[in-house]
């Protein structure tokens, strides 16, 4: 692993993963997906996770974001160890502390942007009143660029739009890390650069960012690049070349 | 506290929005459940109005519910001793009855043992027994047949509609606070009425046992819920005893029957020793406390249950066809569910906003269906009002309003369960994997 020189000794990390194993029951015999990662993230720290179509990139991410269990090793948020916490509580951390960015950008097409960006609020911890709700909800929208199209629904939205929405919906709470899970794949080059833009400028304000994508250029652009490779996380070349 | 209010909130809230959402659904479930409701309301409905028609007619027939009544058989102390001690209460009446005959005198009358008036085949033999036990052939007098009633004459001490729920047919009730008349009022029951319109008779009225005949004036007509137990006719027992003698108002045929008040245990206790006192067999005295309601309830609720069964069945029908569009809904919004659970929704919410939606549905369902049995039930006043007086002015009772939400939201809570069940279990990270 490549020293953090970032950070300064001592800081507590994001994220510190060590020895994480997932198996999954495949249709025929269940195949061990991950198989010993370890990954440490710091605040205000950026990552980008490379690997073959199938090496188990999005499933890692499900494990950091709580949407799944590991079956083996161990999982510490914030010094915390999480690696078999319960439902309940997972749900809470992923309200509190996750933002989420998928390929796919999950916009529920009879709201609007903003209601679509305000779902991210309603989490059963309680109930912002109106107007706060609406403040927090354009200032996400305004960290995208994207307020002036907060009363459009995703249908009428551009691809590279319905994706900035999408990261408002992950930034309106403030979270403490990022995962995004190819953000850009559907999107041409120009455009895929302004969502990593407004991914990036996330870092800027102290969040964490994890990305997994295929696109070199976008990897680059982070602070560190890994590979994912037979279940393991190691440096990638490519970080070395540019 | 304040975390499950939140919840509760949220559930409202985005369930209210998925069904603005999926209107023609949420319609076409509606449409689905609607008659089951409907049914249920309207059974409800029906079996309100059965028991308070059948509580009324026991009201009028017998007496209102724990009114105490207290009955004996003829004795001639019983009249005089019952005047003196009911003399100044307001919580207990007097009913003497006697048979009279009105019309021509010395004639057998039209209907011979004050039978009924369309008996089929006409009046046949009659025998009336004394409290001796001498029985004679009442319909064989001898007499020529004549222009003449016979009824049962029931003579007051008080207004008697405090116990009895008499409804006035037409004319007036008897007024017991004027001064008393020396030609006696009198108030005829529906089938006296019918045999007076039918025969033309004398106003001459004879009284067994009394000292003179008398002339009555018929002022009114009553519903007294007796109507096939023959012709009656109400009396002021004063205006009565203007020509007879009290021991006659509970002698020979005279039956005695007093009415009290449920709290009048005291003067059910004072009048038993004093008619025991005057020579009655205590053992032929007899109380019991009128409980119509517990009988009537009785009566229908075998029915009840009936038909609310078969109302049942066909909100189970209905309750299939929101779980139904519910699971295809869930089915279809796998993600939407997925993305929720990903932004920190907890499985309870997402449960509860699936219910909320069928629970929703059940509530708007029972709004129209409670809407549509309050039209019918106005329709159906105004329609046949006319012919039944019972239902000229009939209101929706609030029992079938409440049968029928609470039957909209068990529809909505049974549709609704599984697909709540089946949503709160989505694995996000099979859904939300690129
Ligand atoms: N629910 C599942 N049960 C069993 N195996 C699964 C399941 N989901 C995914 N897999 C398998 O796990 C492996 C890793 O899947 P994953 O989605 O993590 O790959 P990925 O690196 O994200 O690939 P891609 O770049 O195509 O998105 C794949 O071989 C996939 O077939
Ligand atoms: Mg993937």
């Amino acid at each position: 692993m490549s020293p953090d020189l970032t950070q300064p000794i001592g800081t507590p990390a994001l994220i510190r993963l060590s020895g994480i194993t997932k198996t999954l029951k495949g249709q025929q015999q269940p195949r061990t997906i991950l198989d010993g990662v370890d990954l440490t993230v710091h605040s205000g720290e950026s990552v980008a996770i490379l690997g073959r179509s199938g090496s188990g990139k999005s499933t890692l991410l499900s494990l950091i974001g709580l949407f799944d269990r590991p079956d083996g090793g161990q999982y510490m948020l914030e010094e915390q160890d999480i690696s078999r916490i319960a439902e309940r509580r997972a749900a809470a951390l992923r309200s509190a502390r996750f933002g989420f960015v998928f390929q796919r950008f999950f916009l529920l097409k009879n709201l609007t942007a903003a209601q679509n960006v305000a779902m991210a609020l309603v989490n059963g911890q309680g109930w912002l009143p109106r107007r706060k709700r609406r403040a927090r909800v354009l200032e996400a929208l305004e960290q995208v660029g994207i307020a002036h199209l907060a009363k459009n629904k995703p249908p009428k939205l551009s691809g590279g739009e319905q994706q900035r929405v999408a990261i408002a919906r992950a930034l309106v709470r403030d979270p403490r890390i990022l995962l995004a899970d190819e953000p850009t794949g559907a999107l041409d080059t120009e455009t895929g650069n302004l969502v990593i833009d407004a991914l990036h400028s996330a870092t800027e304000r102290g969040c964490g960012l994890i990305l997994v994508t295929h696109d070199h250029a976008h990897a680059n652009r982070m602070g560190r690049v890994l590979r994912l490779q037979d279940g393991k996380l190691a440096p990638a070349h490519q970080q070395v070349v540019a | 506290m304040i975390r499950m209010s939140g919840r509760f909130r949220s559930a409202l809230i985005i369930g209210g929005q998925g069904i603005r959402a999926r209107k023609l659904r949420t319609l076409l479930s509606m449409l689905s459940l609607f008659l089951g409701v409907l049914a249920v309301v309207v059974v409800q409905a029906g079996s309100e109005f059965a028991q308070k028609e059948l509580l009324a007619d026991a009201e009028r027939s017998m007496a209102k519910d724990g009114t105490l009544q207290m009955y004996m058989p003829p004795h001639e102390k019983a009249a005089p001793v019952a005047l003196e001690t009911l003399r100044g209460r307001q919580d207990a009446v007097a009913m003497f009855e006697n048979r009279a005959i009105i019309g021509e005198p010395n004639v057998a009358p039209v209907n011979p043992g004050g039978a009924p008036f369309d008996q089929p085949g006409g009046p046949g033999r009659f025998y009336r027994c004394d409290n001796r036990g001498n029985c004679t052939d009442a319909s064989q007098t001898g007499a020529p047949p004549g222009k003449a009633i016979e009824l049962n004459l029931v003579a007051l001490t008080g207004d008697i509609r405090p116990f009895r729920g008499f409804r006035q047919d037409s004319g007036q009730w008897l007024d017991f606070a004027s001064a008393p008349s020396l030609a006696p009022r009198i108030v005829l029951n529906k089938e006296a009425a019918k045999g007076f319109t039918r025969y033309q008779v004398p106003a001459q009225m004879h009284v067994d046992n009394g000292t003179a005949d008398s002339t009555p004036q018929i002022i009114g007509v009553v519903d007294d819920g007796g109507a096939s137990y023959g012709p009656m006719a109400y009396v002021r027992a004063d205006e009565l005893l203007n020509w007879m003698k009290p021991v006659a108002l509970s002698d020979g045929n005279a039956r005695l029957q007093v009415l009290m008040s449920p709290q009048a245990r005291d003067l059910e206790q004072t009048l038993k020793a004093r008619l025991v006192a005057a020579g009655v067999q205590a053992g032929e005295i007899y109380v019991n406390r009128i409980n119509a309601r517990e009988r009537v309830e009785d009566q229908l609720a075998m029915m009840r249950l009936i038909f609310l069964g078969m109302a049942a069945l066909v909100l189970l029908i209905g309750t299939a066809g929101i779980l139904n569009v519910g699971l295809a809904t869930v089915g279809e919004r796998i993600e939407e569910f997925a993305l929720r659970r990903a932004v920190g929704t907890p499985r309870i919410l997402l449960a509860g906003i699936v219910l909320s939606e069928t629970l929703l549905t059940g509530l708007m369902t029972a709004g129209a269906a409670i809407g549509a049995g309050a039209l019918g039930i106005k329709a159906g006043a105004s329609m046949f009002g006319s012919r039944f007086p019972s239902l000229a002015n009939v209101e929706f009772p609030w029992q079938a309003g409440v049968a029928g939400v609470v039957a909209g939201l068990v529809a909505g809570l049974l549709g609704g369960l599984i697909p709540a069940i089946r949503a709160a279990r989505i694995p996000i990270a099979t859904v939300m994997r690129a």
